[in-house]
């Protein structure tokens, strides 16, 4: 759907303009990207869990509020609107309220026209008579509003968002059209969302379209009371359409609570039996809350008592694919695109899906993997051992290991991973946990230069897997993001391992210099009201704020009550307690005195950082480095370590200081800065490289076979670092990783196949197992006769 | 004009077996290298290497340190190398030093002429990028007919210079291009690549020690295609390769070492072991897998036998007067 451009010059294109409607851009690339921006703005290190928030202008969401709108302006315009006729009428009779629409299509109001056309989904209709009606009343700013709902629930925000300001420009107070437009900031996590619907509700607080959105926005951080307090109008409204959409977001709140069955359904069962906006409303606050399976269960509700609720097949489909329950999701997303085949999210994910059918499922008791076939053979092992690692190490310290296999898909084209988490491109995140299903960029969709440092992202990520399976997902957002930020500084692979003699701020890993700062201008939030920095930030870079926030309660909650009292907290979440009650119980203590020892410590934590100093030195440094004057940049780099400890992010002072020693000469002083820098979790490829070299010319062979290791796991697809790794661990005794690293070499198809199989054939020979090496010798010498050194393994092999 | 000849050792070896080859430059540069008399009527392996305009120093630069290496790598290889560089790269000179080599050259000669810098095309004509008048790939051609070598290689890495392929096609030439076509007009890597091959072990996948034109072209296409995949960008070059390149030698993993006469029986029972390789190879198809690794075994434990007794009695090599071939040579 597209607006008229040559006579709106509001209307938007997709990527070149070469696409004349939006309707017909179904490809993977372009549908969606028109809120990409927005979703991709400033979050590019959120390894975050619920990414559903970033659908609630999808499917159900949308068509509930949709109807909520409608329902509204059916009222506004007449008591006795025919369209109010026949959507009542629908609710007990669906034929006969469908043929009431049909009859509207005859009426002289194209305005009407085009709300009986959306009724019954010809939505390319209903937008030319719009179109019509807009152009024949260019002040009606009700029609420009309506006109933009139809834009909202067909996922075109910009659009609508364009049409809404439209029609404020006409009537700066209309109601819907604010309301509209707090709908667009809901689906981009602006705060602004909530001013507006305050803002209306100051004017009206009974306003029930307000309220009901009120209602969602409280609900949308677990605030049940708000959302209670919010419903008390909509629950006895007038119009029944409003009414139901509150009794299902009043059942929705009983199913946050526990309270189910919810009296709530059978009330709305009775008055509309095929009402299965019902279901679809809980099963939307269940996947936010990421779960799933009983979100699953609820969208199987709707779609059996309404099976046109395309949205909820969609939906069902989406989710059916977050549990792994992959052939159910692609046929249920078949469905769903037949019915509504303008859905991009299914266009998108069917899409993805049949991409995927080259992909084989590597499997076993503890991890199921999907890998790009190009990339499974190397990553295969890391991945498995990651996860393994992973769910062994941090599942001891929270005491939950999970029973049930971790499954793992790794994405080498990001995009490709936006659509499998959300159905969109466009997401600023690198890796989703859905219980125990882990998607992720794959280390080919990020380069480290980047900052994606995917091994331990995927360790977050399985974090996320040990809280969640230990709550049965009741944790909240702060913690289960807390817990995996902590565990990657703690027992990641990238963790932070500091020198013994550190001291002050050099005790601990360093967090981004943001961090510090929003410490000291008191802009970290309370940890009750932590989640909210994560899902409408306030201002720029709050939500990477907020990830390290997380990280620092439980390092520090760690630090003052023991590591036992995490488990305590993730303890008192799976007996259903909030944040507060979670705090308090685990800690015995209130949760203001919480927040008031975790800032003493983050004072203790951060004395003596100085982020201004910090950003001095380093630009000392470097211009000193341009002009060769290596002494002046040693000691600046020296003075950039000193204002901020640790920094081993890019850029970072340590390479920059191990250069300056070298340069003058000071060898040993700068392979010291490079593994002071490996240490704290630097992982710069050309740093790492250059310090196993440095130390095996110092003769330090076995630190710089760790260094290659963090290197290979680093840069698992290049060649040359897996073969070097391979070479180191078979001249350390130990032909069996050797064998692994030439293995993985080997499928990624190496331009000298000669050699990977040589290096296997060594492998093997020294492993005793002869025909192995033997075969691939001999694939060696088939390629490359004259290799000499294969000559030699041959006859070796022989004797 | 800047030209650089010396003296290394030819490479050239007979398709049947053993060419002892020397080389002589009209300009010795590499005070390294001591002149030997010229052993007329011997194979040469000759070698035109132009650098064009770089429009930019980022491009000039990288021109130049191509030009250079392929110079480098040529020479070590024991290739008579022609250097032309940006400011004297004109048209004529080109068209002078391709006139010497065939004045120079006779039927049993190598040459390879390497274009690198920016080249363009107008739909009609392919055109290589110099100082004044840009010589077209229909001039080339013209310049390289009277050349009697009968083994030729033009390695154009250049923009636009998959319009010289057919025009450059003859037979016992083979061509390299930067691109597929005319229409590929960004400015190429390939060059780039090319000159990383000549320093690759790896691109080596023979494992002869000798880095062929063929094996530098299959090294630096993957290398481009990874480029592009991996700064997710459109490729806008596809390098092509038409005739037999794996004939001409553009580096060598090892220096070239000399080998006493007394040991030539070894070096051709070794040729004889690979011919026999490739021919069971040519036969595979018609052959059960047990058949085909047991022969393939039976035939590679008799060449590393021979190729382990041809080291031994080269560490301790018998004393002698005649002269001594390089191994290169005799390895073909």
């Amino acid at each position: 759907m597209t607006r008229d451009r040559a006579t709106d010059a509001q209307g938007t294109t997709v990527g070149d303009g070469l696409v004349p409607s939006r309707f017909l851009c179904t490809g993977m690339s372009c549908a969606g990207d028109h809120i990409a921006p927005a979703r991709a703005r400033g979050r590019p290190y959120e390894f975050i869990v619920e990414l559903d928030r970033l659908r609630v202008f999808s499917m159900g969401f949308l068509r509930h509020l949709g109807l909520a709108i409608l329902a509204a302006s059916i009222a506004f315009w007449a008591n006795a609107d025919p369209l109010a006729q026949c959507r009542l009428l629908e609710i007990s009779d669906r034929e006969g309220g469908r043929d009431c629409f049909r009859n509207l299509l005859t009426d002289p109001s194209p305005a009407l026209q085009a709300e009986a056309a959306w009724a019954l989904g010809d939505i390319q209709t209903a937008n030319a008579l719009f179109r019509s009606a807009t152009a024949s009343s260019p002040d009606d700013d009700a029609v420009r509003v309506r006109w933009g709902e139809l834009f909202l629930s067909t996922y075109q925000v910009a659009d609508a968002e364009a049409l809404f300001a439209e029609a404020l420009g006409i009537n700066a107070d209309n109601v819907a059209a604010k309301l509209g437009l707090a709908r667009v900031a809901l689906g981009r996590f602006e705060a602004r969302s909530k001013q507006i619907v305050d803002s209306v509700l100051a004017g009206d607080p009974d306003h029930v379209e307000a309220n009901l959105l009120a209602a969602r926005l409280a609900l949308e951080v677990g605030d049940t009371e708000a959302a209670q307090e919010s419903l008390r109008a909509p629950l006895m409204a007038e119009d029944v359409l409003l009414r139901l959409e509150a009794m299902a977001l009043a059942a929705a709140i009983d199913h946050i609570l526990g309270s189910v069955p919810s009296a709530w359904e059978t009330k709305a069962l009775d008055i509309h039996p095929g009402y299965g906006e019902l279901f679809e409303t809980v099963a939307h606050f269940y996947i936010i809350t990421r779960r799933y399976r009983e979100a699953i269960a609820q969208l199987e509700r709707a779609v059996e008592i309404d099976p046109e609720l395309w949205s909820a097949h969609a939906t069902l489909g989406i989710n059916l694919l977050r549990v792994n329950r992959f052939d159910e999701g692609r046929r249920t997303l078949a469905k769903a695109h037949d019915g509504d085949p303008y859905n991009v999210e299914v266009v998108n994910t069917l899409r993805l899906l049949d991409s995927l059918d080259g992909w084989g499922l590597l499997a076993d008791d503890d991890v199921i993997m999907r890998i790009h076939p190009d990339e499974a053979g190397a990553l295969a092992g890391y991945v498995k051992r990651l996860v393994t690692d992973a769910v062994a190490t941090v599942g001891e310290r929270y005491g939950f290991v999970p029973d049930y296999p971790v499954v793992v898909e790794l994405y080498p084209r990001h995009q490709d991973f936006a659509v499998r988490t959300s159905g969109l491109p466009g997401i600023g995140v690198l890796g989703v946990a859905f219980g125990d299903v882990v998607l992720m960029d794959s280390p080919s969709a990020r380069s480290v230069v980047e900052g994606f440092d995917w091994a331990s992202a995927l360790w977050h990520e399985v974090a996320h897997v040990v809280t969640l399976g230990a709550t049965n997902n009741l944790v909240s957002r702060w913690f289960s993001e807390g817990v995996s930020v902590f565990e990657e500084w703690q027992t990641g692979p990238s963790r932070f391992q500091p020198a013994e003699t550190a001291e002050g701020a050099a005790r601990y890993r360093a967090v981004p210099i943001g961090v510090v700062r929003a410490h000291r201008e008191a802009e970290l939030l309370p940890i009750a009201l932590l989640d909210e920095g994560f899902i409408r930030p306030t201002y720029l870079g709050q939500v990477m704020v907020s990830y390290n926030q997380a990280g620092l309660v439980c390092e520090f909650i760690a630090h003052a009550y023991g590591q036992d009292a995490l488990s305590r907290i993730l303890a008192a979440y799976r007996d259903g307690k909030d944040t507060v009650g979670a705090l308090e119980t685990a800690l015995d203590m209130p949760h203001h005195a919480v927040d008031e020892a975790f800032e003493a410590y983050l004072d203790d934590r951060f004395a003596g950082v100085d982020p201004s100093a910090y950003e001095v030195a380093m630009q000392e440094a470097r211009a000193a480095a341009t002009t060769d004057d290596w002494a002046l940049a040693a000691e600046a780099a020296r003075r950039a370590i000193a204002a901020y400890p640790n920094a081993a992010g890019n850029p970072s002072p340590y390479p920059l200081l191990a250069e300056a020693e070298a340069r003058q000469g000071n060898q040993a002083a700068a392979v010291d800065a490079l593994i002071e820098y490996w240490r704290v979790g630097g992982r710069s490829p050309r740093a790492l490289a250059r310090l196993a070299g440095d130390l095996d010319d110092a003769q330090r062979h076995e630190d710089a076979l760790a260094v290659r290791r963090s290197l290979a796991l680093t840069l698992p697809l290049e060649i040359e670092v897996r073969t070097r790794l391979g070479d180191d661990l078979l001249d350390a005794g130990k032909p069996r990783e050797a064998l692994q690293e030439y293995l993985a070499v080997q499928s990624l198809e190496p331009h000298d196949a000669a050699d990977a199989h040589y290096r296997l054939a060594r492998a093997y020979h020294r492993l005793n197992e002869s025909e192995d090496a033997r075969r691939h010798v001999l694939f060696a010498l088939e390629i490359a006769p004259r290799f000499q050194d294969a000559l030699s393994l041959l006859l070796e092999i022989n004797q | 004009m800047t030209r650089r000849t010396l003296l290394v050792v030819a490479l050239v070896a007979s398709a049947t077996g053993i060419v002892a080859s020397l080389g002589q430059a009209a300009e010795i540069q590499n005070p390294a290298a001591t002149p030997l008399p010229e052993a007329k009527g011997q194979p040469q392996a000759r070698m035109l290497i132009v650098t064009g305009l770089g429009g930019e120093p980022d491009y000039a630069q990288a021109f130049a340190q191509q030009g250079d290496a392929s110079a480098r790598h040529a020479e070590a290889a024991g290739a008579t190398v022609t250097l032309l560089t940006e400011g004297d790269a004109r048209r004529e000179a080109i068209r002078d030093a391709i006139d010497t080599i065939a004045r120079q050259s006779n039927e049993t000669d190598k040459l390879v002429v390497q274009l690198i810098g920016h080249g363009t095309f107008d739909g009609e004509h392919y055109r290589f990028n110099v100082p004044g008048p840009d010589p077209t790939a229909e001039d080339l051609a013209a310049w390289l007919e009277p050349v009697s070598a009968e083994r030729q290689l033009a390695v154009i890495a250049t923009s636009a210079s998959g319009a010289a392929q057919d025009v450059l096609a003859q037979n016992g030439r083979a061509v390299i291009t930067a691109t597929r076509h005319g229409r590929e007009r960004n400015a190429s890597l390939f060059g780039g690549y090319w000159a990383e091959a000549l320093d690759a072990p790896g691109a080596d996948v023979d494992k002869d020690q000798r880095i062929s034109a063929d094996e530098a072209f299959r090294f630096a296409e993957r290398a481009l295609a990874a480029y592009y995949e991996d700064h997710q960008r459109i490729a806008t070059e596809h390098p092509r390769l038409e005739g037999d390149a794996g004939s001409f030698i553009v580096a060598r993993t090892t220096p070239g070492e000399p080998i006493e006469p007394e040991l030539l029986h070894l070096v051709s029972r070794i040729d004889e072991l690979t011919a026999a390789i490739d021919e069971l190879k040519s036969d595979r198809r018609v052959l059960t897998d047990d058949d085909y690794f047991t022969k393939l075994q039976d035939l590679l434990l008799e060449l590393a036998k021979v190729d382990q007794e041809l080291k031994v009695k080269r560490q301790d090599p018998p004393e002698s007067d005649t002269h001594v071939p390089f191994l290169d040579d005799v390895i073909r």
